[in-house]
């Protein structure tokens, strides 16, 4: 055990030398929180659309009117000759040209068209866009009671957790997941193969320390670091987002740490892989980063992934850790649900260890 | 006569370093991953991991009426596929207990007296409940609801099969009618790539140099610093348009996205975006030591320009100073001419104040990043 203890103080002693690698642990991660926390939102708010009415009664402007109601849409300049054209150009989001006889047949009971043109090249907004108008449209008919029957079955609709659907409380969340699989593993990967490129691994291979207390002792180093990373930016989260751990904070606490002992783990073995510290660091990019950015459920639900590519989505540790941060700080979920979240994450920081330390033992009586 | 063989031998020069140049790239087997394989499978992940689609939310239903309008009521909310029932019966705190734990996504409950109260023509409430931890799929969802009740009602009142509301929205989508998410995120992800691939195989090229010793080499030559440069640019700026016509042949074959523009200024901007990319490789060359260095610093750069890019997430909905932010980042330019010539189809006369920024941002960064590698090797 003491092997272990001093190997921790040598790596940690080692980490504290090079700036670089400090800005990329605590400097970064904060950035990409800051990028991901304000500048990821899925939803836009005002939104351009453009409208042309041919009709000149009060009805068509009392219908245009609704529609700017809400903050959601704003009206943008008609431009160019044609419907297409506010499109064409990037001017609006969406083109409404309301027919001369529109106010006549509202006035008599009959169905008044509307000629509507949504930009869909963002499909999620061409969602959000198409619900606004024809809940404008909806709304209008009732408030004029002019509506085709009457509204006997009432929905009351109530977003539960985030009321004023604040999208930074689904963003925030999933963040700290994200950043806390990408650094720690990245920090671990270029310890290990900096060993390696170095030929200091040598010297360890005729230490006395075997494998299993080699890779326990990086392990252990640089969860310590990823720990002192998570405090740095859950409070920022708190302070910045108003995040507020509303779930069973053990529960947290133990997926927490075995949630980084997974990702440095990974690392460790990216690191075993790679002969060089640049191979490693692509390496931990091209696997870790893009599937813990894409295949967690970070941006959108899990549940919209294409088959097969869903089943990688169940090993990947991020994904289990940010179903445990949206747990922990929006939905406070009960503790013994969530009890799968720490036992599938601990399997795989198991599996991790088992692999890495016994390629290195491999390499050990190669070498 | 003089200067005439200086010309010719300026370019037999450039002629055999660009020779050399390629030779090393085809040979690095790291760097053929990233120009070739690294963007096909970025593609692949990203144009089928991420769908911003609202279906199949997990929908839990507690019943108290049990009566037919409540059942063709819950008929209703499923017909569609935006909501699956996951489960009926049970007690309103054991659905709630359920959103809570996320097991369900949404819980639908029917008050008892809902028959009684419907046939004297009272109002009743029914109760939705989203979990909203997903704001803008909860948004969606709670959208359709209010859309399906609502023509549940006017089917219910006015007795005809599929009644239209007076005020009815004849709603077409443009540029992408079947709402294929593919189709908004391949061409963000074909710029997101080639910016990455072109940074990383350009800092890659140029830093080996100077890690193996080997420009101290070069430079005792009778070379130019100038030409040293250009037998790095031509060569990669070559290499890489193929990996943009891999990328391209990707989002056809695979991901049948349509080409409606023009395929030369498409390829034009992809040729100023290469150059954006491989001047902000030369700048991390030349402010590194080693390629180790040059890598790490390459995630300073390379995160920012990318999430303020609007490749993923729209631009627009960010907040304003980070839209403003993103006037100083080339990548968003070139992201905007890829979707608005792949999808929207349109030309120079809509796009040019894009390509005219694209352009000058590609001039100012290769001669500056140029420039303060020469400076170095001086």
């Amino acid at each position: 055990m003491r092997r272990v203890f001093s190997q921790v103080t040598k790596e940690i002693a080692q980490f504290r030398r090079d700036r670089l690698t400090l800005a990329l642990a605590f400097f970064l991660p904060f950035v990409a929180l800051l990028l991901y926390g304000y500048a990821t939102r899925l939803e836009s708010k005002n939104i351009p659309v453009a409208v042309k009415s041919y009709d000149t009664g009060t009805l068509s402007r009392a219908y245009i009117d609704t529609l700017f109601a809400t903050n959601q849409l704003i009206p943008a300049r008609f431009r160019g000759s044609d419907i297409m054209g506010p499109l064409d150009e990037g001017e609006a989001k969406a083109a409404i040209i309301i027919p001369a006889q529109f106010s006549r047949e509202v006035a008599q009971g009959r169905v008044a068209d509307i000629q509507v043109v949504i930009d869909a090249s963002d499909v999620n907004n061409a969602r959000v866009i198409k619900n606004c108008v024809i809940a404008a449209g909806n709304y209008f008919a009732r408030s004029r009671d002019i509506a085709r029957g009457r509204q006997l079955i009432v929905p009351q609709v109530r977003l539960w957790f985030n009321p004023g659907r604040d999208e930074a409380l689904y963003v925030a969340p999933g963040a700290i997941a994200v950043i806390l699989w990408i650094f720690p593993c990245l920090l671990s990967a270029l310890a290990m193969s900096r060993e390696k490129e170095q030929g200091t691994i040598l010297q360890l291979y005729v230490s006395s320390i075997t494998s299993f207390e080699l890779v326990l002792g990086k392990a252990l180093a640089y969860t310590l670091i990823a720990l002192a990373q998570s405090v740095l930016l859950i409070a920022a989260s708190m302070a910045l987002f108003g995040l507020r751990l509303v779930g069973d904070p053990f529960m947290f606490v133990l997926s927490l740490v075995v949630f980084l002992a997974s990702s440095v783990l990974f690392g460790t073995f990216a690191g075993t892989r790679a002969s060089t510290q640049s191979a490693a660091v692509q390496l931990v990019a091209t696997t870790g980063f893009t599937t813990a950015l894409l295949l967690s459920g970070f941006l959108y639900p899990l549940r919209n992934i294409t088959y097969p590519l869903s089943l990688i989505s169940n090993i990947l540790p991020a994904r289990y850790f940010v179903e445990e941060c949206r747990n922990a700080f929006v939905r406070g979920a009960d503790f013994a649900s969530q009890l799968y979240i720490p036992l599938a994450l601990s399997s795989c920081a198991l599996f991790l260890y088992l692999v890495t330390s016994n390629i290195l033992r491999k390499m050990q009586l190669k070498g | 006569m003089q200067m005439h063989l200086e010309r010719l031998d300026f370019r037999l020069q450039l002629k055999a370093l660009i020779r050399k140049e390629l030779q090393q790239i085809l040979r690095d087997r790291q760097l053929l991953f990233l120009l070739f394989a690294m963007p096909i499978l970025q593609l692949f992940i990203y144009g089928f991991a991420l769908s911003p689609e609202v279906d199949r939310l997990r929908l839990g239903i507690v019943d108290h009426a049990g009566s037919t309008i409540s059942r063709a009521l819950a008929a209703c909310l499923v017909v569609n596929g935006v909501f699956e029932v996951e489960e009926s019966g049970g007690t309103e705190a054991q659905l709630a207990r359920k959103v809570q734990d996320g097991q369900l996504d949404a819980g639908l409950i029917i008050p008892a007296d809902l028959e009684r109260r419907f046939r004297s023509g009272q109002k009743t409430r029914v109760q939705v409940l989203i979990d909203g931890v997903d704001a803008n799929t909860a948004g969606i969802a709670g959208g359709y609801v209010g859309q399906i009740l609502a023509a549940f009602n006017r089917q219910l009142t006015t007795g005809t099969q599929l009644p239209r509301e007076l005020v009815a929205p004849q709603i077409t989508f443009a540029y992408n009618p079947g709402l294929i998410s593919s189709w908004f995120f391949v061409p963000g992800v074909i710029a997101l790539v080639l910016n990455l691939v072109s940074t990383l195989v350009s800092s890659a090229a140029l830093v080996r140099e100077k890690d193996s010793g080997t420009l101290e080499q070069l430079l005792m030559t009778p070379v130019s610093s100038l030409q040293i440069l250009l037998a790095k640019i031509v060569p990669l700026s070559f290499l890489l348009m193929i990996t943009v016509f891999v990328a391209l042949m990707v989002a056809f074959l695979i991901f049948q996205v349509p080409f409606r523009g023009n395929l030369l200024l498409f390829l034009f901007v992809s040729f100023l975006a290469i150059l954006v990319g491989i001047s902000i490789g030369i700048a991390l060359a030349a402010y590194s030591e080693n390629q180790r260095q040059s890598l790490l610093t390459s995630f300073f750069v390379n995160l920012p320009v990318i999430q303020l890019s609007g490749a993923i997430a729209p631009l627009e909905s960010m907040p304003e100073i980070f839209q403003w932010m993103s006037l100083l980042n080339p990548l968003r330019y070139y992201v905007s001419c890829v979707r608005s010539i792949i999808l929207k189809g349109v030309g120079l006369e809509e796009i040019w104040p894009n390509v005219l920024a694209l352009a000058a941002y590609a001039l100012i960064l290769l001669s500056l990043s140029s420039s303060r590698f020469r400076k170095q090797l001086k």
